[in-house]
């Protein structure tokens, strides 16, 4: 798989088909990757792969700095090409402008991390090239997939509050949830005004509160579960615990999940006269 | 003073110190991570990790906090000073290189002005560390000056001698009066010469060669590559026992308000953003570089101290992996070239 | 122990429109004791507040030898300047300062000062060339040159007419090229052109510049050109700041804390700092 990886990126780079590819390359300690950004094709050997690619390398395509490097390879998972997806579709990336090298695989994360155990997109659904050995995808009955939200979803009202309460006491405001999200692209984020200050940047009860809830509410029904934002949090808030629920509230709602077909509406922008609107009162 | 103490004494020293009056500050285990939070009770402690998640910072600058408070009447403003902020406590079981940070961020907050909020709570909460025993390949001290048994910034520093026993020093005139209101806790001293089992942390880069490189080469290639990866986020800032930078803000309803002190951070876009849409900083390649120039050369020329202690913290907790250590042994190689 | 972020409470005794979005505050002191404890030197700033919005930094454009009040000039541009220009003679600001470094004065007597400045730069100066003209005699030759984008865009109308009045100042006005209306009598071009016409002489002189970043870029050679040496050209920065006591850790240019070491500043010492402003 490395060696087809690097083969693939090598001969990209060297035909000018992209100026750069996102990869993988060796992290810090070895149970670590880390994101690398190779723009010489005598680079491609620090390009790596292994149960540690936990990225969504998507979340670049929203950042200056690595948009100036020029169109871009990525190398996707199953779970980030979704992500791919949500942006066609939001009109923030053209298809023409981005080259993904797809790559099938079997789980990431090391414990096998939480969104690879109800896994359906072993092969991503959108590339321009697939790399590694073939994985069927298995389509997972609904309860299946959301069974990790069963003991979070026998709590009553006030459990539930209480939990979020004493979860979001944590929160630093650091924001990493938001930056590493590639869904979070808002060149100015809610939080970041204040005419009038709608979200309190201050880490107290109120300000967290209103951050985590917001960005949630922005995510329903267009995040993709990719897990980044739990992976990232310095506090360890089990932030995709609340993602995928608003994400199984959608599916029901609206029958509708980001992400696996290009040819899908919108369900947050999209109106049908047969919506339900039983929430006018 | 020299002093000994057993584990079997943890559940009469936390009596003791709620009995005394202090509000007690100890590593606790919270799901994955072991965090320094308020205890009650000694068996909350858990002691086996090489750092807590978070530092001692919050202790000394929360993450956000009231510095004045007012009541808005459009012809009358009455304002109130915040109280009760300095709580008499006792953190058990910082680390050496967090302790550290504390006379180096003293030099800042006592910098002409006096900030009466770092100052009341230093004044307030007495530090007993416990020196490292073990470390990871993150942490660097031994490359930034200090040492996993250093002593500076504690009041009393703990070493492990044995499995149950820790040699207890005390360091300042405020530990030593803790030792001696907590007296039935500690036992002797071992005779002889006790063995310390302190952490041997691999030196990473010579310190020495980091400035003059930094004072030369404020333009450099190295600024935007190293930080391609990074996403702008403030994980690193927040974690860091060391940095202090903060933002003000007033937060009201109609007739009262607050002005707080809130966790800032240099990695963020806007954090030198001007009214205009101006930014001195306006790529992340900029916004690194002021985080190792703050680091390891302006606040050098000022205070004559480093403003890291070694202790990575950043580099664990980076969505991107940018390491820190790893930077500055870039910065080694290139200023040898 | 005091509190350093605790404002001074201050009474808006007046206000003066001077161009569009442009407003001038005549502060008085709301605790008299404090007002007459208060002292500050021509050069430094403070952070003034409105309760409830939040704080913002400008400098003090009035004089220290004029005792009885202080006065800030301010541009509506955000949250907190939106909200000050909502408040009304009456009504209660904060303030916090003299923050800052100094217009060294004392250094310039038997000089001839030359102040240039652009659009609302004219705030920061207005303060020095107020103190320089109270104390008339220790200096020698005045000269003011002062430029907006647009006749109504000038401010400080009243005093530009007091000034132009004396025989002992030497005052020229400018607009941009466009800027100008039928009965504009002053000059037209930008402030660097009208600078080298006006061709001051550089010898045994101090000059005193302020503007946006792109009038300095274009006057500062100018005044190199005729002969002024960099450490006899001064000027005040802005940078983004909070706390004004040198411990957010925000206003830095490399090494230098615009509040602490600044915000005056000679050419010399800006040759120095990198390129981060």
């Amino acid at each position: 798989m490395i060696e087809e990886l690097r083969k693939k990126a090598e001969e990209l780079l060297k035909n000018g088909t992209v100026k750069v590819v996102f990869g993988y390359g060796e992290g810090s300690v070895p149970e670590r990757t880390r994101p690398v950004f190779i723009t010489k094709p005598e680079d491609v050997n620090k390009l790596t792969w292994n149960k540690y690619c936990v990225y969504n390398l998507t979340t670049y395509l929203k950042r200056q700095e690595t948009r100036k490097l020029g169109k871009p390879a990525l190398i996707l998972k199953g779970c980030d090409a979704r992500t791919i997806i949500v942006l066609l579709k939001e009109c923030q990336i053209k298809r023409e402008d981005v080259y993904i090298i797809g790559v099938t695989c079997d789980g990431v994360g090391d414990p096998l991390a939480e969104k690879c155990k109800a896994c359906d997109v072993h092969t991503p659904l959108i590339y321009d090239d697939l790399v590694g050995e073939k994985i069927e995808n298995k389509e997972i009955p609904f309860e299946e997939r959301y069974a990790e939200l069963d003991e979070y979803e026998k709590l009553g009202e006030k459990e539930k509050w209480e939990f979020w309460q004493k979860q979001f006491e944590k929160c630093i405001k650091c924001y990493a949830c938001s930056n590493i999200c590639p869904l979070c692209f808002c060149d100015r984020c809610i939080v970041e005004k204040n005419q009038p200050q709608w979200i309190d940047p201050s880490a107290h009860a109120r300000g967290n509160l209103s951050w985590n809830v917001t960005r949630a509410y922005h995510l329903a029904g267009r995040c993709i579960n990719c897990e980044e934002c739990q992976r990232v949090c310095p506090v360890d808030i089990p932030l995709n615990l609340l993602n995928k629920k608003l994400a199984k509230e959608a599916e029901k709602s609206f029958d509708y999940r980001p992400g696996y077909n290009i040819d899908d509406e919108l369900a947050m922008s999209t109106y049908k006269e047969n919506d339900d609107q039983d929430f006018f009162k | 003073m020299e002093k000994l103490l057993n584990k079997n004494k943890f559940d009469s020293l936390i009596t003791g110190l709620k009995k005394q009056g202090y509000k007690t500050i100890a590593p606790k285990k919270d799901n994955r991570l072991v965090t320094l939070d308020e205890i009650e009770d000694a068996n909350e402690i858990s002691l086996d990790h090489v750092i807590t998640n978070n530092s001692i910072k919050e202790f000394f600058l929360p993450k956000t906090e009231k510095i004045l408070s007012y009541t808005i009447d459009k012809n009358k403003v009455e304002m109130e000073e915040p109280e009760g902020f300095a709580v008499k406590s006792v953190i058990f079981g910082s680390r050496p290189c967090d302790a550290f940070s504390l006379p180096v961020m003293d030099k800042v907050f006592n910098w002409d002005s006096v900030d009466k909020f770092w100052v009341e709570r230093r004044e307030a909460i007495t530090i007993v560390t416990i020196s490292c025993d073990k470390c990871d390949s993150y942490c660097f001290c031994t490359s930034v000056g200090l040492a996993p048994d250093a002593k500076q910034g504690s009041d009393v520093l703990l070493t492990k001698i044995s499995n149950d026993e820790y040699l207890v020093e005390t360091v300042t005139e405020k530990g030593e009066n803790l030792v001696k209101e907590l007296e039935s806790v500690f036992s002797d001293p071992p005779s002889g010469t006790p063995d310390r089992q302190v952490a041997t942390v691999e030196k990473k880069f010579e310190i020495d060669k980091v400035k003059p490189w930094l004072d030369e080469n404020f333009e450099h290639n190295v600024w935007d590559d190293f930080s391609n990866k990074c996403i702008g986020c403030g994980a690193c800032t927040f974690v860091c026992p060391t940095c202090h930078c903060f933002d003000i803000v007033d937060e009201c309803t109609m007739t009262k308000g607050d002005r707080v002190k809130n966790w800032d951070g240099c990695q963020f876009t806007m954090f030198t953003m001007h009214t205009s849409g101006h930014n001195p900083r306006s790529t992340q390649g900029m916004r690194w570089r002021q985080r190792i120039m703050h680091k390891f050369k302006y606040y050098v020329e000022k205070f004559d101290s480093t403003l890291c202690v070694g202790c990575g913290r950043c580099s664990r907790v980076c969505p991107a992996d940018m390491n820190i250590s790893e930077m500055l042994e870039i910065i080694e190689t290139e200023a040898g070239k | 122990m005091d509190n350093i972020y605790r404002p001074y409470l201050m009474t808006i005794s007046d206000m003066t429109d001077e161009a569009p979005g442009v407003r001038t505050f005549r502060l008085n002191f709301s605790d008299e004791e404090e007002g007459k404890n208060f002292k500050f030197q021509t050069g430094q700033f403070g952070l003034y507040s409105v309760f409830g919005a939040g704080e913002s930094t400008f400098c003090i454009a009035s004089s220290p030898t004029r005792e009885d009040y202080i006065e800030c000039t301010f541009r509506e541009a955000g949250r907190v300047t939106k909200a000050l220009r909502e408040l009304n003679v009456g009504d209660t600001i904060g303030f916090r300062g003299p923050y800052g470094n100094v217009f060294p004065i004392d250094k310039w007597e038997g000089k001839n000062l030359v102040f240039v400045a652009g659009g609302i730069a004219l705030p920061p100066l207005r303060s020095v060339i107020w103190n320089c003209l109270d104390l008339r005699d220790k200096y020698k030759d005045v000269t003011i040159i002062y430029g907006a984008k647009t006749v109504d865009d000038l401010v400080y109308k009243n005093e530009l007419k007091e000034w132009e009045a004396r025989d002992d100042i030497n005052l020229v006005t400018t607009v941009d090229p466009g800027g100008e209306t039928p009965e504009w009598t002053g000059k037209v071009g930008f402030v660097p052109t009208v600078v080298e016409e006006a061709a001051p002489d550089s010898k045994d002189t101090i000059a005193i510049v302020c503007g946006p970043p792109i009038m300095i870029k274009f006057t500062l050679p100018v005044l190199e050109k005729l002969g002024f040496k960099h450490d006899k050209v001064y000027t005040t920065l802005e940078n983004r700041m909070k706390c004004g006591l040198g411990k957010c850790g925000r206003c830095n240019i490399g090494c230098t804390y615009v509040c602490k070491e600044g915000p005056v500043f000679t050419a010399e010492e800006i040759s120095k700092m990198p390129d981060e402003f």
